[in-house]
C-alpha cells in the first residue's frame, strides 16, 4: 500500500513538479537572527484569507438589492448556523487587517526594508494598503443600514470635491441618487474588482519578496541562515494563532453591528464612519468651504504620494532607524496627527444610546391597540409588529397606521377614529427601534410620560431625534426649566407667557399623567 | 543580409498588425464596458412638479420639513424616493422651498426651532431660514427649489 502511494506521489510529481514547488516555497533561506517582527506579513496574509473565506460564505446568503440586503443580513445573523460568527469574523477582520497592515508597514519602515532593491516590493505593499481601505469603504454600504447609507453618502460627496467631481460622483452612484445601482456596483467592486486587484498585488508582493529575499535583522547575525520551514514558520504560526484567537473571541462575544434600516429621510441620524476613517472625517471639519479639497484630496494625496516615493527619497543604504531621523520623524508626525484626529473624532461622536426614545416606547403601547393586533398577531394575516420590517417608505407606514385598510396613501380622507399623526409617528419610531434591539424595561412613570409625549407632544416637539420640529426640542428641557415651571407651562402656557401659542393641557391630562410627564421632562437634563 | 532585412521587416509588419488588432479589440471593449459602467451617470433626470403640502398647513416664516415622494427608476425597479424639503411660507401664497441636503457632504439638515437655524449633524454646518450659510464648512447655501401653489397645494420642482 505504502509503495502504491509512493508510486502515485511520483506519478503526480512527474506530471506537475509539485515537490519542487513545495521545496521552493518552504526551503527559502531566512537570515540568522530574523525575529518575531518578521511575522507581521504572515498575519496580514492570514487575515486576508479569513476575509476571503468569510466573504464567500456571506455571499451565500446576501442579496445585493435595497429591498432585500438588510433583511438578508439580518436573516444570516438570526437564523443561519454560525451566521453571526461568520459576519463577526468578516466585520472585525476588516479592523484587524487595517491594524495588521499598518503594523507591517511600520515594521518595514523601522527596519528600512523598503530600500534598494526592494522599492517595487514596497510600492506593491502601499497599493495593497489602498486596496484594503477600498475594501473597507465598499463593504460599508452592503448591509444597507443607516450607517451604510449615510457614510456612503458622505464618501460620495467627498469625491465631488475633486476634478470632474460631479461626474465621478455620478459614476460611483450609478446615477443621480444613491440607490439600487449604487449598491450593485459597490457590491461588484467588493466581490469582483477589488479581490482581483488584491490577489494580483499579493502575488506580486510575495513574488518580489521571494525574488529579493527578506531584509532580515538590522545587523548581520553570526547565526547561519535557516530554511523557512519549520524554523520561521513556527513563529508565524504562533503569532497567527494568537491573532486568530483574539479575532474569534471578538466575533463570538460581540455581535457585528447592524443598525436600523437605511432611511434617507431621517434627519436625526448622525453618521460616523468606522474608526479607521474617523481621522479623515474629522479633518473635514477644519477645512470649510473652498478649502475642503485640502482635506479630501491634498493631504491624503501627499501622504499616499510620500509613501510611494519613500524608497526614492531615502536612498542611502543605512537601515538603522537612528540613522534615518527624518523618515522616522515624518512617520511619527503623521501617525500622531492621525491618532489625534481619530481621538477628536471619537470624542465628538455622539454616544449611541441603547435606550429607546420615549416616542418609541409610546409607539409600543399604541401598537397594542385592537386596530393593530387584529391583523398583526400570532397566526393573524400579518406578521406581529416585532417581526415586521418596514418594506414601504415611512410615508406609507404613517398612512397605513392612520387608516389600516388603505392600500394607497392619500386616496381618501382618514376616517374618524383613526390614529392621530403623533400616534402614527410614535408607532413608526417603535418599528424603527424594534428591529435594532429588544424593548427596554421602563418604570410605570416613564411609560405614562412616554404615552403623553407620543399622544400630544410629538406632533410639535422633537425628543431624542423623533417627532416634529415646529416647537422647541424637549430632549434636554430639564436643563432649562425646573419642575414647577414645567407644571405651570404644560397646564396653561399663557399663564407663563401671554404670547404662547401652545394649547393648555391642564384639563386634558389626568393628574397622574401631568405628574408623570412633568417629572419626566424635569429629569431630562 | 537582404533576406534578414526582409525577415525583420516582415516581423515588424506582423507585430504592428497584432498591436493594431489588439488595440481595436481593447478599444471596442473599452467603449462597450466603459459606456455600460458610466452610462447611468450620464443620463440626466428631468424635474417634475410634485405635491408637497397644503399651503394652509404651513406656519408663517418657519421652515417646516415635508417629505416629498419622487417617482423614479432605480436601476431595474421603479421606486418612490423620499426627499425631505423645508417649506417656508413667506406670504399668503408665497412659499420658499429649501432642499434638506447639506451642501458640504450631503447629510440631512434639521430645523432647530430654539436657535431658529438649520443644522447639519455631520460637520456642524449651520444655515439660517433662508438657506444662507451661518457657520461651519458648507461651501454654498442650501439649494432653493422652484415652487408654485396650485389649488391650495404647494408643488415643488424636483
Amino acid at each position: 500500500m505504502k509503495q502504491r502511494l509512493a508510486q502515485l506521489g511520483d506519478w503526480i510529481d512527474n506530471r506537475t513538479g509539485v515537490r519542487a514547488l513545495r521545496r521552493h516555497l518552504l526551503d527559502e533561506p531566512i537570515p540568522g537572527g530574523t525575529g518575531w517582527w518578521f511575522t507581521t506579513g504572515s498575519v496580514v496574509l492570514f487575515l486576508l484569507g479569513v476575509q476571503l473565506a468569510s466573504g464567500v460564505l456571506l455571499t451565500f446568503y446576501y442579496v445585493p438589492s435595497p429591498a432585500s440586503a438588510y433583511d438578508s443580513v439580518r436573516h444570516l445573523m438570526d437564523h443561519v448556523a454560525f451566521g453571526g460568527v461568520t459576519r463577526g469574523l468578516h466585520y472585525f477582520g476588516a479592523s484587524f487587517i487595517v491594524i495588521a497592515s499598518v503594523i507591517h508597514m511600520l515594521r518595514v519602515v523601522a527596519f528600512g526594508s523598503y530600500k534598494r532593491p526592494r522599492e517595487v516590493t514596497w510600492i506593491s505593499g502601499v497599493l495593497l494598503l489602498l486596496v484594503i481601505l477600498a475594501f473597507a469603504l465598499t463593504g460599508y454600504l452592503l448591509p444597507w443600514d443607516q450607517k451604510a447609507y449615510w457614510a456612503t453618502t458622505v464618501t460620495i460627496n467627498v469625491a465631488r470635491a475633486g476634478p470632474l467631481g460631479e461626474y465621478v460622483a455620478g459614476v460611483l452612484r450609478g446615477g443621480d441618487t444613491l440607490g439600487a445601482l449604487t449598491l450593485l456596483r459597490w457590491y461588484s467592486a467588493h466581490v469582483f474588482l477589488l479581490p482581483a486587484a488584491l490577489v494580483t498585488l499579493v502575488a506580486a508582493h510575495l513574488g518580489l519578496m521571494r525574488r529579493h529575499g527578506i531584509s532580515g535583522p538590522l545587523r548581520t547575525s553570526s547565526e547561519p541562515a535557516k530554511p523557512f520551514y519549520p524554523y520561521h514558520a513556527l513563529k508565524d504560526t504562533l503569532v497567527v494563532a494568537a491573532v486568530f484567537a483574539l479575532l474569534l473571541a471578538l466575533a463570538v462575544t460581540i455581535p457585528a453591528p447592524l443598525e436600523a434600516l437605511a432611511d434617507p429621510t431621517d434627519a436625526s441620524y448622525v453618521p460616523r464612519p468606522e474608526w479607521y476613517f474617523l481621522s479623515l472625517f474629522q479633518m473635514l471639519k477644519y477645512f470649510p468651504g473652498p478649502l475642503e479639497p485640502v482635506a479630501t484630496m491634498v493631504i491624503p494625496g501627499l501622504v499616499v504620494g510620500g509613501l510611494l516615493a519613500l524608497p526614492f527619497l531615502d536612498r542611502r543604504p543605512d537601515r538603522h532607524p537612528f540613522k534615518r531621523p527624518l523618515v522616522i520623524a515624518s512617520f511619527a508626525i503623521v501617525g500622531a496627527g492621525i491618532s489625534m484626529l481619530t481621538y477628536l473624532g471619537m470624542k465628538d461622536s455622539p454616544q449611541v444610546s441603547e435606550e429607546w426614545s420615549p416616542l418609541a416606547i409610546a409607539g409600543m403601547e399604541f401598537a397594542r391597540d385592537e386596530r393593530c393586533v387584529r391583523c398583526h398577531r400570532p397566526g393573524g394575516i400579518a406578521n406581529i409588529l416585532d417581526e415586521t420590517r418596514m418594506r414601504k417608505e415611512p410615508a406609507w407606514t404613517l398612512g397605513h397606521v392612520r387608516d389600516p385598510e388603505m392600500i394607497t396613501i392619500g386616496l381618501r380622507p382618514v376616517p374618524a377614529g383613526g390614529m392621530s399623526d403623533a400616534q402614527a409617528q410614535a408607532i413608526l419610531s417603535f418599528m424603527r427601534e424594534v428591529r435594532s434591539g429588544s424593548a427596554p424595561t421602563v418604570t410605570s412613570g416613564e411609560r405614562s410620560a412616554s404615552i403623553v409625549l407620543g399622544r400630544y407632544c410629538a406632533s410639535c416637539h422633537m425628543i431624542d431625534g423623533a417627532g416634529a420640529s415646529s416647537a422647541p426640542d424637549l430632549s434636554n428641557v430639564g436643563a432649562r426649566h425646573d419642575l414647577a415651571w414645567l407644571r405651570r407651562w404644560v397646564a396653561n402656557p399663557e399663564s407663563v407667557d401671554p404670547l404662547a401659542s401652545m394649547p393648555p393641557f391642564g384639563d386634558v391630562l389626568t393628574p397622574q399623567e401631568m405628574d408623570a410627564v412633568t417629572n419626566y421632562l424635569a429629569g431630562r437634563r | 543580409m537582404v533576406g534578414t532585412d526582409n525577415e525583420h521587416g516582415r516581423r515588424r509588419f506582423l507585430s504592428r498588425i497584432i498591436t493594431a488588432v489588439q488595440v481595436a479589440i481593447g478599444g471596442t471593449l473599452g467603449v462597450i464596458f466603459g459606456g455600460a459602467a458610466v452610462g447611468p451617470a450620464l443620463a440626466g433626470r428631468n424635474g417634475a412638479w410634485l405635491p408637497a403640502s397644503p399651503i394652509g398647513d404651513l406656519p408663517m416664516d418657519i421652515p417646516t420639513p415635508v417629505v416629498v415622494g419622487i417617482p423614479r427608476r432605480d436601476g431595474y425597479t421603479q421606486v418612490v424616493e423620499q426627499r425631505t424639503v423645508f417649506l417656508v411660507r413667506t406670504g399668503a401664497s408665497d412659499v420658499r422651498a429649501l432642499d434638506s441636503t447639506c451642501t458640504h457632504l450631503g447629510c440631512r439638515v434639521s430645523w432647530d426651532s430654539e436657535y431658529q437655524e438649520l443644522r447639519c449633524p455631520c460637520h456642524g454646518g449651520v444655515y439660517d431660514k433662508t438657506g444662507a450659510v451661518k457657520a461651519g464648512p458648507p461651501p454654498a447655501p442650501l439649494a432653493t427649489l422652484a415652487t408654485r401653489v396650485d389649488s391650495g397645494r404647494v408643488l415643488v420642482r424636483l
